[in-house]
């Protein structure tokens, strides 16, 4: 564990001057060692398969792409997988930061695998622009790298709260709902909270947002900690949206038991992080610690190339290949693109294998499966030791175009249980080494 | 069917694009259903929940068929009826190829 928390600090030291072999030889170890139970797949000579793909991001859906166009599509097809952190940050289970039960460093996960195991070509950068024309793209210092298919998964986009416009701002209001530094710094406030009466306030976007239960499962989780460790603080929670939009059930009873002040229906106008003030559709509140969620929109990347026709925030996809319908030859899958499926990392990974399947067909110079099905599993922490569940599974209709549920909808567990909350680490762990190892 | 075509001879040099050759790859059948099953399952089937690589594909059928049943459905039985037998059957055939 202490190599990893070397290499991580090795990283945020000095990146600069590490090779992108150097640093992808170095996660590699650990991630091998962490994923040991994984036996260790090897990329086939596919006869017939070949061609050129660019993954660009290396998030759930962009890393699992990478990976199974190598395992499926074999040593014929050259996947370059282009990614600005030198690690992926999970957001999932990022909440348990929140309440000191995980690290940011226990949710990173190295490229190394993907690289020495697969065969990705890993390159540490930023795409600024594409060529569609000459199947290009373009990463900030100029350089080109060609394809003869385009993976587009950058994940999501905040829109600007007013107020809340500069790092400044920002750095006092986090989001922290992309893992990472403002997650640490959410939690430091959360904890330097006075010891009884302070307020947390929050907010939820509009759907669609990432992660549907996600903030529902912070007031929970922050809640209960604040419950335990500073008695008469209070989570007030403003939610866009005009009811709970996932595991109703769960949450419904999980802010009863802490006394989650819930407020459907009320949308932020404006922060004033000086103040600490939050106007609001329904008046201004001041709070100790406020965490405002802003509405999504697509990855820069694909709002910044002429991606995102629906209503310039998403990429329509057709969803047996996730080829962007304005824009042959280029597929978006994750967060990015607008489907009748949830934006979350579960099904992030299985819209990857559908498409990587996708491609190694169209390279053969076949179609694209014609029925493809996936799923959406999650689980969220209500307390420190219990959680629910949520699942859906969904299969192609082909009269309407479109990933139809098969099980009537969202599905949840019927209560919170400490056996949920063991399946959750394991559900995690497993997700994680299918997509990164 | 049509005749197959050697990308050796089709691809000169880096900028060849190698686009909508026919050929008879063919991808294994139940590969990409399977595959909803590797987040919780493994890679391949071959860890995390339950390891189902080169379980007997009439075992994986039973047992999902038996989750069916559930009256307190937990996550898998909510999935077990979320696909059809066909592609149950397909799921299960995928999985007892695959080396143990």
């Amino acid at each position: 564990m202490n190599k990893r928390r070397d290499f991580l600090r090795l990283l945020t030291g000095a990146t600069a001057g590490l090779s992108a072999a150097g640093w992808s030889s170095l996660a590699a170890a650990d991630d091998d060692r962490r994923t040991r139970t994984t036996t260790a797949a090897t990329v086939p000579t596919v006869s017939g398969v070949r061609g050129r793909v660019v993954v660009i991001g290396g998030g759930m859906a962009g890393a699992t792409v990478a990976k199974y166009l190598r395992l499926w599509g074999g040593t014929g097809v050259d996947v370059t997988l282009v990614e600005r952190a030198s690690a992926y940050t999970s957001s999932i289970m990022s909440n348990l930061v929140l309440n000191g039960q995980r690290t940011i460093q226990s949710l990173q996960f190295g490229y190394g695998t993907l690289a020495n195991r697969y065969g990705i070509r890993m390159v540490q950068g930023e795409v600024v622009s594409i060529d569609p024309v000459n199947r290009k793209v373009f990463l900030a210092d100029g350089t080109p790298l060609s394809y003869d298919r385009l993976v587009v998964a950058p994940g999501i986009d905040f829109d600007v709260v007013p107020g809340l416009e500069t790092a400044e701002a920002q750095a006092k209001v986090p989001h922290a709902w992309k893992a990472g530094p403002q997650t640490t710094a959410l939690r430091n406030m959360i904890t330097a909270m006075p010891a009884q009466g302070g307020v947390f306030v929050m907010s939820i976007p509009a759907a669609p947002y990432r992660c549907p239960p996600g903030p529902y499962e912070r007031a929970c989780v922050v809640a209960d900690w604040l419950n335990r460790n500073k008695p008469g603080s209070q989570v007030i929670v403003l939610d866009a949206n005009p009811k709970i939009i996932a595991e109703p059930h769960a949450f419904e009873e999980g802010f009863a038991l802490h006394g989650v002040h819930y407020y459907p229906g009320v949308t932020v106008n404006s922060v004033n992080p000086t103040a600490m003030q939050v106007n609001t559709s329904n008046g201004t509140i001041g709070a100790n610690v406020i965490n405002i969620i802003p509405n999504h929109k697509a990855g820069k990347v694909i709002t910044d190339n002429s991606l995102a026709d629906a209503g310039g925030r998403w990429t329509s996809v057709d969803v047996r290949s996730y080829e962007a319908v304005v824009a042959p030859n280029i597929h978006v899958i994750g967060d990015a693109s607008k489907t009748t499926q949830p934006k979350a990392g579960h099904i992030a990974n299985q819209e990857a294998k559908v498409c990587a399947d996708a491609i190694v067909r169209l390279f053969a110079g076949k179609s694209p499966d014609p029925s493809p099905v996936t799923n959406s599993s999650c689980y969220s922490p209500i307390t420190a030791t219990t959680a629910s569940w949520l699942t859906n599974i969904f299969a192609y209709d082909p009269a309407s175009g479109t990933m139809v549920s098969t099980t009537g909808g969202n599905v949840e567990a019927a209560g919170r249980s400490q056996d949920n909350y063991e399946d959750m680490i394991k559900w995690f762990n497993t997700l994680m080494a299918d997509s990164f190892a | 069917m049509k005749k197959v075509v050697l990308f050796t001879l089709v691809v000169l040099g880096s900028t060849a694009t190698a686009l909508a050759q026919t050929t008879a790859y063919t991808p294994p059948a139940g590969r990409l259903l399977a595959s909803n099953c590797f987040q919780c399952h493994g890679t391949n089937g071959n860890g995390g929940f339950e390891r189902l690589a080169g379980m007997s594909a009439s075992e994986i059928v039973s047992e999902m068929r038996e989750m069916r049943q559930a009256t307190k459905p937990e996550m898998m039985d909510v999935h077990a009826k979320g696909y059809t037998d066909a592609q149950i059957q397909l799921i299960a055939n995928y999985f007892s190829t695959l080396p143990r």
